[in-house]
C-alpha cells in the first residue's frame, strides 16, 4: 500500500516541519525531517524516500540548488514549498524537475491530495498506453480519445497537447514547458495559443468546461492533468 | 507684412546712429533749398522762410537735438544767402529783413528744441508704459503658472525679453526639488565656480559679480531673490552694463514679482507637505488601531479554543467545533495579512502587472473555488459572453480583485440571495461586473468607499476597510477603472473596465507538428 511510503521533509521552519510530520504520520506515511539542504541531500541518498517535500527558502543552500543536485540521480516526486506570489520561483523549480508545488499557508487537505497525486504519478510513469480520467479514455498508442465510449475528434495539435498533459498526470506543467513541447521553441512566449487550445480541449472533453475537473489551471503557473 | 516690419525696423536702427541723422538733416534741407530755388524769381522770399520753417519742425519730430540745430542753422543761413536780396550774399539790406532773419533763426531753433523735448517726454512715457505693461504681463503669467518649474520658465522668458539674453535662476532645495539642506538647485548646467557665487549670494542676501561692489569670479551679475517669509534663491544675469536709474527700478520691481511667485510656490508646497504629514499621521494611527484590533480577535479565538482542547477533556463534538473555530480564525488572519501586503505594494507604488493571456473562466473558477465555503449560502450566477476572447491581465492581481469583491458580497448580502458575476468584451475592453442583492451603499458614501480604511457608517465589525482600496489600486495598475453603484432593485454593483486588445492567434494553424 502506498500509504507506507517514506517522505523526506526539508524545511527550516520548526513549526511547519512539525505540522507536516503530524499530518503525514496521522495519514499513514512515514516521515524523515531535516532543517537544512545539505543534510536533506544526504538523507535522500541513504534512505531513498518515496517523495521529497522541499522548502525553497533554506538557510544553508538555495532550495533550487538542492533540487538540481537531487534531480541528478533522484527520479521520484519532489513537491516544492514556497511563499505566495513567488510565481517565478515556482515556475523555475517546476522547470527544473519539481512535480508540484504548495504555497504557504496551505491547507493540509490540499497537501495530502498533492502528496497522493504525486506518489501515483511515480507509479504510473512507466509508459502506460491508455490513460483514463473520469469518463475520458485516452489511447496514446492508437491516437484515439473516447468520452463514455464515444470517439471525440481532436486535431493533431489538440491530441499532442492532451497526451503531453495526460502522460504527466498529477504533475504541474508550466506554460513555457508545454509550449516548447507541443509547438516548439519559437512559441514559448505565445501563451495565447495554449489558452485557446486548452479551452477547445475542455469544451470537447470536460463535463462542465467552466469548471474543469480534468485539465486544471494552476493560476499564473501552468496546467495539471487529473 | 513681416517684410514691411523688417524694413521699418532696419530704418529705425539706422536712424538711431548719430551721423546718419546729421546726413539726413543736411540732405533734406538741401533738397528743400533746391526746390525753393526753382521759384526764387517771381515769388516772395518770405514764403520760402515758411517752407523752411515747416521742414525744420517736421525734422525735429524725427531727429535728435543736434541734427535739428544743424538743420535750423543751415536753413536760416541759406535763406539769408540765397533768398533775402541781394541774392548770393549774406548781406541784408532792409532792417525789417534783419529782424525777420533774427526771428526766423530763433523760431527755428526754439521749435526744433521744443519738439525734440516733447518727443523725448513722449518716448519716456511710452517707455514707462512698456515697463508697466511688462510688469503687468509678468504678474498675469506668473499667477497662471503652476509649479516651480513653470514659474521659473515664465520668469526666465520675461528676463530675456526685457533685461538680458542669458539668465539663470537657482533655487533653494525643497520637497519638490529635494537636495541636501543649504544646497541650491539649478535648472541649468553651470560651472562649479558660478554655483559657489550663487551660494554666497544666497547666504548673504547681497548682489555680487559683474557691476557690483562684490567682484567675484563670474560672468554674471548675481541678485538674491528675497521674499517676505523666505528667500527662494538667486538669479544671475549676463549684463552689458550696470542697471541704473529707470532700468534699475524696473528690474527691482520685476525681481520682486518673480521672488513672490516662487515664494508662493514654496509656501504652497510646504502647506501641502504639512497636510500630507497630518494625513499620513492620521492614517498611521487608524492603521495601528484597526490592525491591533483585527489581529487580536482571531488570535483570541485561536488561543481560547486551543487552550480548551489542550487543558480540558472535551468531547469529540466539542473538539471538532473548537478546531473549526481555530481554522476560521486562521483564515481570517491570512486574509488580513494578504490585504496588508497588497496595500503596502500599492502604497510603495511598485506594482508592475505581469500580464499574460488568460481565459476569464479560469479566473472566475479559481476565485469561486477559493470562496466555496463563503459562497455556499448564496446562489452564484456566472454570465460570460459567448464571444469572450482571451484577455490580457495579471492573474494574481485580478484574483485578489475578484476575491475581495465576492468576499464583500458574501459579508453584506443576506443568505440565499443572488450574487452575479457578469463578463463581456466590447471596444477593446474587458468588462467585469460583480453585483449582489445586499443593502448597497448609502448614496452619500459611494464616493468614499474606495478610500483606504474607510468603513461604511454603522457597518458590522470586522475588516480593516482595505479591501476595496486594494481592488481599486490593482484595477488602476491595469490602467482600468472601477465604479460602484446601487442597483435599482437594491444591492451593490461594481463595474470594472480593463483595456485588453484581442489576442493574436493568427499563427495557430501552423504550429510545429509533433510526432
Amino acid at each position: 500500500m502506498t500509504e507506507q511510503e517514506n517522505i523526506l521533509i526539508i524545511d527550516d521552519e520548526n513549526q511547519i516541519r512539525r505540522l507536516l510530520d503530524i499530518t503525514l504520520s496521522a495519514n499513514g506515511f512515514r516521515t524523515m525531517l531535516t532543517p537544512n539542504g545539505k543534510e536533506g541531500l544526504v538523507m535522500a541518498a541513504t534512505h531513498h524516500p518515496g517523495l521529497v517535500i522541499l522548502d525553497l527558502g533554506l538557510p544553508d543552500i538555495d532550495g533550487h540548488e538542492v533540487l538540481k543536485k537531487l534531480r541528478e540521480w533522484y527520479f521520484k516526486p519532489v513537491i516544492i514549498l514556497s511563499v505566495r506570489s513567488a510565481e517565478e520561483e515556482i515556475i523555475r523549480a517546476l522547470d527544473h524537475g519539481a512535480n508540484d508545488y504548495l504555497t504557504k499557508p496551505f491547507r493540509t487537505g490540499e497537501l495530502l491530495a498533492r502528496v497522493r497525486a504525486a506518489l501515483r504519478t511515480g507509479e504510473n510513469k512507466t509508459g502506460e498506453a491508455v490513460i483514463v480520467s473520469g469518463k475520458v479514455n485516452i489511447d496514446l498508442a492508437n491516437h484515439v480519445v473516447r468520452k463514455q465510449e464515444e470517439i471525440i475528434k481532436l486535431t493533431s495539435t489538440e491530441f499532442s497537447l492532451l497526451s503531453l498533459l495526460a502522460q504527466n498526470r498529477g504533475r504541474v506543467l508550466t506554460h513555457q514547458f508545454i509550449l516548447k513541447e507541443v509547438w516548439g521553441f519559437g512559441y514559448i512566449e505565445q501563451s495565447q495559443y495554449l489558452r485557446v487550445f486548452i479551452a477547445q480541449l475542455r469544451k470537447k472533453l470536460e463535463d462542465d468546461p467552466a469548471k474543469p475537473a480534468m485539465i486544471v489551471t494552476e493560476s499564473g503557473i501552468g496546467y495539471r492533468f487529473n | 507684412m513681416n517684410r514691411k516690419k523688417g524694413i521699418l525696423r532696419q530704418t529705425a536702427s539706422l536712424l538711431s546712429k548719430g551721423w546718419v541723422q546729421y546726413l539726413l538733416a543736411l540732405l533734406i534741407i538741401g533738397v528743400t533749398l533746391l526746390f525753393c530755388l526753382s521759384f526764387r524769381e517771381g515769388s516772395d522770399y518770405h514764403l520760402v522762410s515758411f517752407i523752411l520753417l515747416f521742414v525744420v519742425s517736421l525734422l525735429s519730430t524725427y531727429l535728435g537735438t543736434g541734427p535739428v540745430l544743424l538743420a535750423s542753422t543751415m536753413s536760416a543761413l541759406a535763406w539769408d544767402y540765397f533768398f533775402i536780396p541781394p541774392h548770393n550774399t549774406f548781406k541784408i539790406d532792409r532792417t525789417d529783413d534783419i529782424l525777420i532773419f533774427g526771428l526766423f533763426f530763433v523760431i527755428v531753433v526754439v521749435s526744433g528744441i521744443l519738439t525734440t523735448r516733447v518727443r523725448r517726454q513722449e518716448m519716456l512715457a511710452r517707455e514707462r508704459e512698456r515697463k508697466t505693461n511688462a510688469l503687468f504681463q509678468l504678474t498675469r503669467e506668473l499667477s497662471k503658472a503652476s509649479g516651480i518649474g513653470e514659474v521659473v520658465r515664465v520668469a526666465t522668458e520675461g528676463i530675456s525679453a526685457h533685461f538680458s539674453p542669458e539668465s539663470h535662476i537657482i533655487l533653494r532645495p525643497s520637497h519638490l526639488i529635494p537636495r541636501k539642506e543649504g544646497e541650491l538647485v539649478s535648472y541649468d548646467q553651470l560651472p562649479e565656480t558660478e554655483l559657489q557665487v550663487a551660494q554666497w549670494v544666497f547666504i548673504h542676501s547681497r548682489k555680487a559679480g559683474v557691476f557690483t561692489d562684490q567682484p567675484m569670479e563670474t560672468r554674471y551679475t548675481w541678485y538674491p531673490l528675497t521674499g517676505s517669509r523666505l528667500n527662494p534663491g538667486v538669479v544671475a544675469l549676463l549684463q552689458e552694463a550696470s542697471f541704473d536709474g529707470e532700468i534699475k527700478t524696473f528690474w527691482e520691481a520685476y525681481m520682486t514679482l518673480i521672488s513672490n511667485a516662487i515664494e508662493r510656490e514654496f509656501l504652497g508646497e510646504m502647506a501641502q507637505k504639512v497636510r500630507f504629514l497630518d494625513e499620513s499621521d492620521r492614517l498611521y494611527k487608524t492603521l495601528f488601531n484597526s490592525i491591533s484590533h483585527e489581529l487580536r480577535i482571531p488570535v483570541a479565538a485561536i488561543m481560547g479554543a486551543s487552550d480548551t482542547i489542550v487543558n480540558t477533556n472535551v468531547s469529540h463534538k466539542v473538539l471538532s467545533a473548537l478546531t473549526r473555530e481555530i481554522f476560521t480564525a486562521s483564515l481570517r488572519l491570512n486574509r488580513l495579512i494578504e490585504n496588508l501586503l497588497n496595500m503596502s505594494r500599492i502604497e510603495s507604488g511598485h506594482i508592475s502587472p505581469r500580464t499574460d493571456w488568460h481565459d476569464i473562466n479560469d479566473l472566475i473558477n479559481k476565485v469561486t473555488t477559493d470562496l466555496t465555503d463563503e459562497l455556499k449560502p448564496f446562489s452564484l450566477r456566472v454570465e460570460i459572453d459567448q464571444e469572450m476572447p482571451l484577455v490580457r491581465l495579471d492573474f494574481g492581481l485580478m484574483e485578489q480583485v475578484l476575491y475581495n469583491l465576492l468576499y464583500n458580497a458574501t459579508q453584506y448580502a443576506p443568505a440565499t440571495s443572488e450574487v452575479t458575476i457578469r463578463c463581456s468584451y466590447s471596444a477593446g475592453n474587458l468588462n467585469l461586473e460583480v453585483s449582489d442583492q445586499g443593502p448597497g451603499f448609502p448614496e452619500d458614501e459611494l464616493k468614499d468607499i474606495f478610500r483606504k480604511f474607510y468603513r461604511i457608517r454603522g457597518s458590522h465589525s470586522g475588516g480593516l476597510g482595505l479591501g476595496l482600496s486594494i481592488v481599486k489600486g490593482f484595477v488602476a495598475a491595469h490602467n482600468g477603472t472601477i465604479t460602484a453603484a446601487n442597483r435599482s432593485g437594491g444591492g451593490a454593483r461594481f463595474t470594472i473596465v480593463i483595456p485588453s486588445e484581442e489576442p493574436d492567434i493568427t499563427g495557430w494553424k501552423t504550429p510545429a507538428s509533433p510526432e
